[in-house]
């Protein structure tokens, strides 16, 4: 029984020094661990918008790092969900540099089959929660997250119609404008329609627009109409390259 | 017993130095990266060291009698129930403010507990095979010496 107790004994300072081996190795190796998240980069292509999270990952320690995730979760105020994004890297081996962009995606025509059209007219703050995922020396899963704020600039805001005015004996002035505080270039058409209290339609135009990032639009719809005094609403329907909505329905005074 | 109460203080030193003082040492070289988080675990340190060193002097004190192993025993499993209990079943769950920022961590540390408490029940049957041999050597001694024939 002595040699049982002698070699339990031994088996006990062995594997005591090889869990603090281990224990001292991997800190060290996680604090030589360099990580870092470069300002985003904002673009538009056609009707959706890229914000794109150059990061890096150094693994200067002595163990591989695997499965490493990095996730946001967007979302507006009201809780419903923007945006779903997730980019993996299956491995990040030691002494190792990898170089990637997270990127999240927002397409205006989702989020307006998603009823969330009020995000063309009003600027403001998404929810955004940002979590990093890996496992460190394959045994480890370990988590970061944090809740960030990204703000929204819609591309139709402030938008608003003068009453029309005569402007001559068949024709009124019905001057819309708008401020474009998104990352998209609009291109398309705006079809107004001027309707009595009856929504009979009394005269419409086209125009054809080209409104750049963070710029306004201001044009003066000229529409042919009867008798300008019946005028009590304005609709507006908006094709462009980003968007397609509509009608939009303006009371005019 | 006086060199047993000074083999007990010197031993209690020891784990003293290498289990509370320098741990706490290191801790202090990197707690500027998160206080709140390293505070909690000094103060798990405190606990930890206390139960160790109270079980150390007794096992010393007792030394050459079936109490120090029952020590022993009583150690490693108040260590495994205190390492259970200390690192949450394993499942790491801290808020801590890092540079005005709000972070989250997680850590699914089992696989570590798992090998901690797989030590701790080493010592654990090492302690209850000293025990068992002492009473076995206990019995053998009270057994009448065999005379020789003639």
């Amino acid at each position: 029984m002595r040699q049982a107790i002698r070699a339990l004994g031994w088996a006990t300072n062995i594997f005591w020094i090889i869990l603090l081996f281990f224990t001292a190795t991997a800190l060290y190796s996680a604090f030589q661990l360099g990580f870092g998240i470069e300002p985003p980069l904002v673009s538009a292509t056609g009707a959706t918008m890229t914000v794109s999270l150059p990061l890096y990952v150094n693994n200067r320690g002595f163990y591989d790092i695997s499965d490493f995730i990095v996730a946001t979760l967007i979302h507006d105020r009201q809780g419903a969900t923007i945006s779903n994004s997730s980019t993996l890297v299956p491995l990040i081996s030691r002494g190792v540099r990898v170089d990637a962009a997270h990127n999240i995606s927002l397409s205006m025509p989702e989020l307006i089959a998603k009823g969330l059209t009020y995000l063309l007219f009003n600027n403001t703050e998404f929810d955004v929660g940002l979590s990093l995922r890996l496992v460190y020396a394959r045994a480890v899963p370990f988590r970061v997250s944090t809740n960030v704020s990204l703000p929204w600039g819609a591309p139709l805001h402030n938008l608003s119609i003068l009453s029309p005015t005569p402007y001559n004996s068949t024709h009124v002035s019905a001057p819309v404008s708008f401020e474009n505080h998104s990352p998209f270039s609009l291109n398309g058409t705006i079809r107004l329609e001027l309707l009595d209290s009856a929504d009979h339609l009394l005269g419409s135009g086209t125009a054809n627009i080209n409104v750049p990032p963070n710029s306004g639009y201001s044009f003066p719809f000229l529409v042919s109409v009867p008798d300008p005094l019946d005028i009590t609403k304005a609709r507006l329907h908006f094709d462009t390259s980003v968007f397609t909505y509509g009608p939009v329905v303006i009371p005019l005074v | 017993m006086l060199p047993r109460i000074i083999k007990a203080a010197i031993k209690a030193l020891i784990y003293f130095v290498f289990l509370y003082a320098l741990p706490v040492f290191l801790i202090s070289q990197v707690s500027q990266f998160a206080p709140e988080l390293f505070a909690d675990y000094v103060r798990l340190l405190n606990l930890f060291i206390a139960v160790v060193i109270v079980f150390v002097v007794a096992s010393e004190l007792t030394a050459g009698t079936i109490l120090q192993h029952a020590f022993n025993i009583g150690k490693a499993i108040i260590l495994i129930i205190f390492l259970v209990l200390a690192l949450d079943g394993g499942i790491l769950n801290l808020s801590l403010n890092f540079e005005g920022m709000h972070l989250n961590l997680w850590a699914d540390l089992r696989i570590y507990l798992a090998m901690l408490i797989f030590i701790d029940l080493i010592v654990l049957s090492k302690s209850v095979l000293q025990a068992i041999n002492f009473l076995a050597e206990k019995a053998e001694q009270q057994l009448p010496t065999p005379k020789p024939a003639g």
